[in-house]
């Protein structure tokens, strides 16, 4: 592993990261994904730390990743998820997590609905911060989870070509990915309802190509978003139907693609809606080793934040 | 196979802007051949000498009422006849129809008993929102596949702004231009004319132009800002008309108006009452003279009708009560000469190219709407000068509401070909 002197307190975003950093967090979180594959797993490496998950937002998946992530590690893990759901923003916010702060946590995994929230935190608490979504900005350990899935494939985390389909707007996922993808220098595509496609996207150096068919040629990865729902009743799109055969990953879209391509998804995964159900489990099918990646990927992030106090 | 030979016309060629003396070769579907002189003594020959031979008319606003009745379809066979009889081989059915036009499956229905009558082309315009109740946008995509060319809640306006600027920027992806009726409702409310003097007179309540205008201001803004395609119908105003021009080369925009914006204003409403009944409502003469400088100098590129039947006399009804529309789809060409080849604001190429191939252009069929060596044989045939009256009585449509009874007009169709099909000749309906 290389000597890099690591110099971030928090895990906010991608944006912050350099490509180095980037890249040692990686070779470090293979290390671990390599390690997942022995038993017995229990390191003991931050033995006697204490992770609490601070939960503003239902995310079983994530809160879980997080957790196993530490028990691995050997710290020891608080869950905040229900209880303080009551609890919006301001000041009430703020001396709720001032009173965590006098528990002497170490570090501190946050969900928000807020852009921006974790940053907010880290203005006045006085331990680790890792951002495990915040809005509709940012989702590090996504991105580098989805990352470590893309080198672990091809060998490779640049160069590459990368069609990103559905709700960009409203994505974290994508925001965080996007930025990953053109820092490491790859290209991105995005695509999907123009009501979800921000033309903004470009400035961070991805292309906009419709239609969805057009998008995914030419592409060694088909990364597909999670529909949300609500934003039918927004008015963003007419139907889950409508959104299916026209932005959806079927048979018929398998036509267009290359034969060497994969297909990525954050989970969970609607089926029959951004994909055909008996697309997800296919070979092509990269959606299960991102579960795994993402515990190391969040094995690695732990390690490195306690571990550069 | 056989041939139909049309001889000694004069072509209307509106992709080249010229009238041409020309015979002109039919063969199965297909126009294959335009020259001088044509020799087939297999061919049935129509003899043309004094007509005008162009393409086929183009009417993007046309309503058909219900898509089925109890006598089984009659209503769209009674309107497909009396634009065969207007000349029209290609028509734009608006989705206010019953059931409208908001399911796939509603609109390959009308798709699919259009072809099986198989008189006239039939393009369904989607709505917009479902139910056109500017609420939730329909499912446009799959409007587009079942086959609707455009989309429009026309009768309506999609009062929700962001909702239209939602739809318009979900269907720039379909590439599907929208036909938009401009009424902001809360303001003309429960207006029955133009506000001006006959409304007042007449103690009848008043729809200003503010009601058209402020929303073509918006979408003009709201098309603009998204790049979408935007179609402007009926419109009745001179302030629209500015607007329009302030934003011809700046957006995607286009527009129509109807024969009777341009031959009637307000007091159309003394003389005819309920008949000159209509939204957007007949203006004053200012509004007619704007109207015609908008066509003259192309910011108005299509002529359309807004073709509204409403069936059996309803003149004995009290005013408030009668429905809104003009039955004037098989007169529709006619009325055109009068208010603007009479008026020398066209020529008859001109005329001819806005109820054509501009229409074609506007529902993204270029290929379309002109006569060529290889093009689709859709042809109209119209007798330039002889005058013959309106008479309501022998109207094909099933809505006799038309205040242009009794009008003595020139430039009928005499002939329609559709497809290859001669299906009005000398002014008759062949029974296919
Ligand atoms: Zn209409």
């Amino acid at each position: 592993m290389n000597d890099l002197k690591w110099a971030h307190r928090h895990l906010l975003g991608i944006s912050d990261l350099s490509k180095e950093e980037i890249f040692y967090l990686l070779e470090k979180a293979n290390d671990f994904r390599n390690f997942l594959e022995k038993s017995p797993k229990r390191l003991a490496n931050l033995k006697g730390y204490f992770l609490v998950n601070l939960f503003f937002e239902p995310s079983t998946r994530t809160r879980v990743s997080f957790e196993i992530a530490a028990k691995l590690l050997g710290m020891e893990v608080i869950n905040f998820s229900t209880s303080l759901s009551s609890v919006q923003k301001g000041e009430n916010l703020r001396d709720t997590v001032l009173t965590l702060s006098q528990m002497k946590v170490d570090i501190l995994v946050v969900r928000h609905r807020e852009s921006g929230l974790p940053l907010y935190f880290a203005g006045f608490l006085p331990f680790h911060i890792v951002n495990a979504g915040d809005g509709i900005r940012e989702h590090p350990t996504q991105a580098l989870l989805d990352l470590l899935t893309i080198k672990r494939q091809f060998g490779k985390v640049s160069g590459l070509r990368v069609a990103i389909v559905g709700d960009i707007t409203h994505s974290r996922v994508a925001r965080s990915l996007c930025v990953g993808l053109v820092k490491l220098g790859n290209s991105v595509v995005v695509s999907g309802p123009i009501t979800l496609v921000p033309r903004s996207i470009e400035e961070v150096g991805a292309e906009i190509v419709f239609p969805v068919e057009r998008a995914v040629q030419d592409v060694d990865i088909v990364y597909l978003l999670r529909i949300q729902r609500e934003r039918q009743e927004a008015g963003y799109f007419p139907s889950l139907k409508e959104y299916s055969i026209f932005y959806g990953f079927d048979s018929k879209v398998m036509q267009l693609v290359r034969k060497s391509f994969v297909l990525m998804h954050p989970g969970p995964v609607n089926r029959g809606v951004e994909i055909a159900s008996e697309l997800v489990e296919a070979p092509f099918s990269l959606i299960q080793e991102q579960v795994t990646c993402g515990l190391a990927v969040r094995m690695a992030v732990l390690d490195t934040l306690i571990g550069s106090d | 196979m056989k041939r139909i030979l049309i001889k000694r016309g004069t072509l209307v060629l509106v992709d080249k802007g010229v009238l041409a003396d020309r015979d002109l070769l039919i063969e199965g579907n297909r126009i294959v051949r335009i020259d001088r002189g044509i020799q087939d003594p297999q061919a049935y020959v129509i003899d043309a000498s004094g007509f005008l031979v162009g393409p086929g008319l183009v009417n993007m606003h046309v309503h058909f009422r219900e898509l089925e009745n109890s006598a089984g379809g009659d209503g769209l066979l009674a309107e497909m006849r009396a634009a065969l009889k207007g000349g029209f081989t290609t028509i734009v059915v608006m989705p206010n129809t019953n059931p409208p036009l908001d399911e796939p499956l509603v609109v390959r229905y009308l798709g699919y008993r259009c072809r099986e009558i198989g008189l006239v082309n039939v393009y369904p315009a989607g709505a917009i929102t479902r139910g056109l109740e500017g609420q939730k946008m329909s499912e446009i995509g799959l409007l587009k596949q079942a086959g609707a060319v455009a989309f429009s809640d026309d009768g309506k306006s999609v009062m929700d702004s962001h909702l239209l600027y939602l739809a318009l920027m979900y269907a720039k992806y379909f590439d599907v231009p929208f036909i938009l009726h401009e009424e902001d409702i809360s303001v003309s409310g429960e207006g029955q004319i133009h506000e001006g003097a006959v409304a007042f007179r007449r103690g009848l309540k008043g729809i200003p132009r503010v009601a058209e205008d402020s929303l073509i201001a918006r979408d003009l803004v709201i098309g603009y800002y998204t790049g979408a395609r935007v179609h402007f119908t009926h419109v009745s105003t001179y302030f629209a008309v500015e607007l329009l021009r302030w934003f011809r080369d700046k957006a995607l925009i286009s527009a129509d108006v109807t024969p009777h914006h341009l031959l009637l204003t307000e007091e159309a409403v003394d003389r005819e009452g309920v008949f000159a009944k209509v939204k957007p409502p007949l203006r004053e003469k200012r509004d007619v003279e704007a109207l015609k400088e908008g066509i003259r100098d192309g910011v108005i590129t299509v002529l359309a009708s807004d073709h509204a039947p409403h069936k059996g006399k309803s003149k004995e009804m009290v005013f408030s009560e009668a429905a809104f529309g003009i039955s004037n789809l098989e007169i529709a060409f006619p009325l055109y000469v009068k208010a603007l080849v009479d008026e020398g604001v066209l020529d008859w190429v001109g005329l001819w190219k806005r109820m054509s191939l501009n229409p074609m252009q506007v529902l993204g069929m270029p290929e379309k709407g002109f006569l060529a060596e290889g093009a689709e044989a859709d042809v109209t045939v119209v007798d330039p000068e002889t005058e013959w009256e309106v008479n309501i009585e022998n109207f094909e449509s099933q809505g006799r509401n038309c205040p242009f009874n009794g009008w003595s007009l020139r430039g009928w169709p005499v002939y329609t070909i559709v497809g290859g099909k001669i299906l009005m000749r000398e002014r008759s309906i062949l029974e296919p």
